[in-house]
């Protein structure tokens, strides 16, 4: 009964576009499946629906008004026109209407290019304004956190007070006052410090109202470029988009992903990059002659490499980082394999874990890298402690080849891996014991490369690369890819679904996966064979 | 009828009020089945008080029968619309009247709790209606097990705190359940998911004043007055430029011309009527000739206005139109409750230019400005205030131009500085 | 009061008027305004139906009296019992806090959020939206002209100047001597009796620009010495 129930379908015509669509439906979402977008602000996909801005009305024939679009459910036989004569003068009126107060700082505003009220008002506003009165003023207000609130921008959509109230559950916006006087305001001084969701509200507001103190005027959102990824910063995998100017992350975004993080990220995460944007990376290979370490060409240095490793039968201790692609990991594995096998270790720093209430499957994680569950199943174990230090006992003195993989070795004791008969280090910076290596191989990161990360809930997502590579860097899945050729005679992968395809071998998990399969939002493990 | 112990202090209390049949149409009701009740109401043609005019047993028979929720009666004495001042009368004179009227709806639509919403201001009305409240539950009359019926059906007073737009039947609930009072996006309806998200229907107190007559008389009986669908009487509130302001009961249908001019005494002497608001500040401005129409809720539609809660504004010659349009705008800019772009911002930009208008700086285009952002606020919003809103704007511009054109090219110095 | 033709019950325009005046009605003050029929209510608010509606007291103001305790806190407790929401309750607990304090300050809002499990910015939101709820203290006498439409033809806006002149103050001031703060309101439900003025709990009906030193004279006369 309840499945025929839900699978039971109306018709409508959208735009002259007659189709079908599931029993209550929003006309907003009918709308948007034949590639109409409805102006709109208040609606929002992770929120409930107030229809209070009344930008989404629509025409319905035989309505006798217009409906707003964000709540109407289509019903059977409806005939709507979301550009009809009635429905655009009504929202060029909203249009006019939100422009009585707003100053129009366009020209200092963070969200210029990427603005709704910028955006509908060049599509559908009138061309020249008509208000002759004095604006209202309300000015800045820190409302603490990364949060900066511009109230002469805001449009009232209470977007930002939901988020808090259903989301976040954590009800600290609020609109005080009422009519045109009604603001967004704190519990007076209290504001949004302390509450690490509280970036998201910078996101979905649709106009420079809500901006973030970090990226303030750092870049204009046309100067931007967008690559989507995944936020790197715990294991719940975030989708998010890297967005870069003159090769620098300017700012991380959430991408949708109903799987993951639903619309949101959290502020650990976003405002944790950085680290991707680090200069004094090392720039070229380096092998150690007569002491010292000098640069090299590719060719050279993998040739030397794979002579030196060649034979080595002693085993390897390796240590890798939880930030590495599956792709790189499952190289480290193979490398490892073919000279003898051995243990490896990764260590990842952890804290508490922080729910997001309303959408309780996203979570900061306590592990805070991306790919813990991938070095797992990669046959790689937890060392060190809850700072991410510690745990190098075994590798440190090992005496055959040791393999580090994106760790700095910041904590490692100065004679790290001198007893060992070949230590190959691949990395983004040299620095400490990283400087005993025999080889050093510079790496990307995944803000520069193509690859894939595991998160915690065993879900296999790709990245894409944002940034160009410093130097010479390479993915360490090819560095280690053409080595491995050299050592064992096989071929080397050429592109990262090459590499990736090899990971089922080493971890049944991956059996079956195609990486090309994988899409912009992720597959979980095994998912071919459910 | 609702209004025939109005300054009878003796009708206030609960023993004054059994002496004068009081109660005796709650006893009737609750030997009756909810249905007949309802049908009654229904046959009566009451419609209701509040503004809308919708069929009241109509409205009734909406809520779903036996559906084993919670069910709830809201009683709307939140009168704050301008003009009107007849609950507040009702509820200071009569409070046992009203409240036999909601414990008798509440019985009809199954409700066990009716929440009488004041409106903060109304301290007198309040407290009258609190002492009653009480004295029914001493007597019975409400609490558990109503005179042995074996219904249970409680009261609650509920105090607001200043805010027009709790009138409105969403913002009413948004306000009860301890929110801003803001109204909600329909549907859903009350009836099905109305306060704290059960059914629930909602009633203005004159409404609910006029059911316990129907019950002890008959839907017929309550048809001998006004037109065939207004029936009944209804209380009109009367101010501003009239000889003789206050509250009269006059059935509906009534001349309109003669009951300004005979029963409430017309303008003050040596003045003549210019304009007549008949239904609270929320209804179009009528002129003084259009007023050979009949006071019912027909006839005022195709006059061009609307009968409204049946609060009727005189403004005589000396009246600056343009002025109190103006002050009826800030009344609504101030009384949005914010969420509707049009509303919000429409209302507030309006004033603004009347205030211009009036301060001599206008020009005539703004008045085409006027009629557009009215008609870009209506229709288009969450509620009706916004409607509300536009209509003296429209009203006024379309008839009485003339005066917005005197006031146009005006402007002084002194008008410059003070604006 | 039937009309010839028996259709027409009128409502003579009542006039309770204030200081003893009474318009055309042969009653007391006290009868007109329901008072001897109220009568004194108890503070813990009487009946559970009826425990969130005790009158503001403007003039009794405690700073330190602590807001929720004794009889107050079981005029919550009862409020709270006729409500399936406990947010319900959030208009009556502001109206205590009126009571007690004359306004709504910042920590007291913050206690109320407590008490009800709401948060904070959600009661300033709510407390905000209102006009009766006082943020800012005010005068020992509140005085609230109407000026909307009906009494506004009637010299409301006289009535208004006549009371900011006579306290010299501006809008929303306290008066210099702490007794008067003059406010400029929406309808007060009472149109019929222009000029409509509320100052704490009492209206004052049928105000005439003249009639202002009358009143508050009588208002300061009840001033305890
Ligand atoms: C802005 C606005 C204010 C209103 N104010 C009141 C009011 O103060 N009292 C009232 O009874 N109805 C008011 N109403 C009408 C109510 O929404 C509702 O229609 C009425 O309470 C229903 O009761 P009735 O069917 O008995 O008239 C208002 C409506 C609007 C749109
Ligand atoms: S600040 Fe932004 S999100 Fe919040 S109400 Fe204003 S426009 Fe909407
Ligand atoms: S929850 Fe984790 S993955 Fe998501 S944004 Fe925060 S740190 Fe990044
Ligand atoms: S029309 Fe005005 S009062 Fe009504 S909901 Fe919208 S903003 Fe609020
Ligand atoms: S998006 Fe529909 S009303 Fe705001
Ligand atoms: S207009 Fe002044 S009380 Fe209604």
């Amino acid at each position: 009964m309840s499945s025929t129930a839900a699978k039971e379908t109306v018709s409508c015509t959208v735009d002259g576009i007659a189709f079908e669509v599931p029993k209550g439906t929003r006309m907003i979402d009918a709308a948007a499946r034949t590639g109409v977008d409805i102006p709109h602000y208040c609606y929002h996909p992770g929120l409930s629906a107030p229809a209070q801005c009344r930008m989404c009305l629509v025409e319905v024939e035989g309505a006798p008004k217009l409906q707003p679009a964000c709540t109407a459910e289509v019903q059977d036989g409806n005939v709507i026109l979301t550009a009809s004569e009635n429905a655009l003068k009504a929202r060029e009126g909203v249009l006019e209407f939100l422009l009585v107060n707003h100053p129009l700082d366009c020209p200092v505003c963070d969200q210029s290019g990427e603005c709704k009220l910028q955006d509908y008002t060049a599509a559908e506003g009138r061309p020249m304004g008509r208000l002759a009165e004095p604006k209202r003023i309300i000015g800045v207000d820190d409302f603490g956190g990364d949060v900066l609130f511009h109230g002469d921008r805001c449009v009232m959509c209470t977007r930002c007070v939901r988020f808090m109230r259903e989301v976040a559950q954590d009800e600290r916006l609020a609109v005080v006052q009422r009519g045109d006087k009604a603001v967004i305001d704190t519990f007076f001084g209290e504001g949004l410090e302390g509450n690490i969701w509280a970036d998201n509200v910078v996101d979905i507001c649709p106009v420079g109202a809500l901006v973030s103190k970090d990226f303030l005027h750092k870049a204009r959102a046309w100067d931007l470029d967008r690559t989507p990824s995944i936020c790197p910063n715990c294991t719940q995998g975030c989708n998010i988009t890297l967005q870069v100017r003159d090769n620098q992350v300017m700012r991380l975004k959430p991408r949708p992903n109903a799987e993951v993080n639903g619309h949101w990220m959290c502020d650990f995460g976003r405002l944790n990059y950085q680290w991707v944007n680090r200069t004094g990376r090392i720039e070229a290979p380096l092998v150690r002659e007569d002491g010292k370490l000098v640069p090299m060409s590719w060719s050279d240095t993998l040739l030397r490499l794979a002579n030196a490793a060649r034979g080595q039968s002693t085993g390897v201790r390796s240590v890798v980082s939880p930030y590495a692609a599956n792709e790189d990991l499952g190289a480290v594995r193979r490398l490892a394999d073919a000279l003898g096998g051995g243990s490896g270790v990764f260590r990842v720093e952890s804290g508490e874990e922080v729910v997001l209430p309303g959408f309780p499957q996203l979570a900061l994680r306590s592990d805070r890298a991306a790919n813990v569950r991938g070095a797992e199943l990669l046959g790689f174990s937890r060392a060190g402690d809850s700072t991410g230090m510690g745990g190098l006992e075994e590798a440190e003195s090992f005496d055959g080849v040791i393999l580090v993989l994106g760790d700095d070795l910041e904590d490692a004791s100065a004679d790290f891996g001198q007893r060992s008969k070949l230590f190959i280090y691949v990395g983004h910076v040299l620095g400490g014991a990283a400087r005993n290596a025999d080889f050093v191989l510079p790496s990307t990161t995944f803000a520069e490369m193509e690859g894939s990360f595991t998160n915690v809930a065993g879900r296999v997502q790709r990245f894409w690369p944002a940034i160009q590579v410093p130097g010479m860097s390479r993915p360490a899945w090819q560095i280690l890819g053409v080595l491995l050729s050299g050592i064992i005679d096989i071929p080397a992968p050429a592109r990262p679904g090459d590499a990736f395809a090899t990971l089922g071998d080493l971890s049944p998990a991956f059996g079956g996966m195609r990486f090309e399969e994988l899409g912009a939002e992720g597959q979980p493990l095994e998912y071919s064979r459910r | 009828m609702l209004s025939e112990h109005f300054g009878d202090p003796e009708a206030r209390t609960l023993e004054g009020w059994e002496a004068r049949g009081g109660y005796s149409a709650l006893r009737k009701a609750l030997g009756e089945s909810r249905k007949d009740i309802i049908e009654e109401v229904k046959k009566s043609g009451l419609r209701g008080r509040g503004g809308a005019g919708f069929p009241t047993g109509v409205k009734w028979s909406f809520m779903p029968k036996d559906s084993g929720k919670q069910h709830y009666l809201l009683c709307n004495a939140d009168e704050s619309e301008p003009g009107t001042f007849k609950d507040r009368e009702l509820m200071r004179w009569t409070p046992h009247q009203l409240i036999e009227g909601c414990l008798i709806g509440a019985y009809a639509i199954q409700a066990s709790h009716c929440y009488i919403y004041i409106r903060g201001e109304f301290f007198e009305a309040t407290q009258i209606l609190a002492r009653a409240i009480e004295e029914v539950y001493e007597a019975g009359y409400a609490g558990k097990d109503v005179l042995g019926s074996g219904h249970d059906l409680d009261i609650t007073l509920h105090l607001g705190a200043g805010a027009y737009i709790c009138g409105e039947e969403t913002g009413l609930m948004s306000s009860l359940e301890g929110q801003r009072g803001e109204p909600r996006v329909k549907p859903p309806f009350p009836a099905v998911s109305g306060v704290f998200k059960k059914p629930t229907t909602i009633n203005n107190v004159e409404t609910l004043c006029a059911v316990p007559h129907i019950v002890n008389n008959g839907g017929e009986w309550y048809q001998q007055w006004g037109t065939e669908k207004s029936t009944g009487t209804k209380l009109f509130c009367v101010s501003g430029h009239v000889q003789r302001p206050g509250n009269y009961e006059v059935p509906m249908g009534f001349n309109f011309r003669e009951f300004i001019y005979d029963v409430c005494g017309g303008p003050p002497d040596g003045r003549t009527i210019k304009a007549v608001i008949p239904g609270g500040s929320s209804v179009p401005i009528m002129s003084a000739d259009e007023l050979d129409v009949g006071m019912d809720y027909e006839a005022m539609i195709s006059a061009g206005t609307m009968l409204g809660c049946g609060s009727v504004i005189v403004m005589d010659d000396t009246t600056d139109i343009v002025k109190q349009v103006r002050r009826m705008v800030d009344f609504y800019a101030h009384e949005s409750c914010g969420q509707c772009t049009p509303c919000r911002e429409g209302t507030a930009w309006a004033a603004k230019i009347l205030r211009r208008i009036e301060d001599g700086w206008g020009t005539e285009s703004d008045l085409d400005t006027l009629v557009e952002i009215s008609e870009n606020m209506t229709g288009k919003t969450i509620c009706v205030l916004s409607d509300s809103a536009a209509a003296p704007i429209t009203s006024s511009i379309e008839k009485f131009r003339e005066d917005y054109l005197a006031l146009i090219g005006a402007g002084t110095v002194e008008t410059a500085r003070s604006a | 009061m039937t009309n010839d033709d028996g259709k027409v019950r009128k409502i003579r325009p009542r006039n309770p008027g204030f200081a003893g005046i009474t318009g055309e009605f042969d009653l007391t003050e006290a009868q007109i305004r329901g008072t001897d029929y109220v009568g004194a209510r108890p503070l813990d608010g009487g009946h559970p139906s009826v425990a969130g509606t005790m009158p503001y007291q403007l003039t009794t103001r405690a700073p330190d009296l602590p807001l929720f305790e004794g009889e107050y806190l079981r005029r919550l407790e009862k409020v709270l019992s006729r409500y399936e929401d406990r947010r319900a309750a959030l208009l009556p607990a502001l109206h205590i806090v009126h009571e007690i304090r004359g306004y709504l300050p910042p920590e007291a809002m913050d206690e109320v959020a407590e008490r009800l499990l709401l948060a904070p910015a959600y009661v300033r939101g709510v407390a905000t939206f209102y006009t009766m709820y006082n943020l800012q203290p005010l005068g020992r006498f509140l005085i609230q002209v109407c000026t909307n439409i009906s009494c506004n033809l009637c010299g409301a806006d006289e009535v208004l100047r006549e009371f900011l002149e006579q306290t010299g103050t501006e809008i929303g001031e306290i008066s210099e001597n702490g007794l008067w703060t003059v406010l400029e309101v929406e309808c007060l439900g009472a149109c019929g009796f222009p000029t409509a003025v509320q100052i704490n709990e009492r209206f004052f009906e049928s105000v005439k620009a003249e009639d202002v030193p009358a009143i508050l004279k009588r208002l300061e006369a009840e001033v305890p010495a």
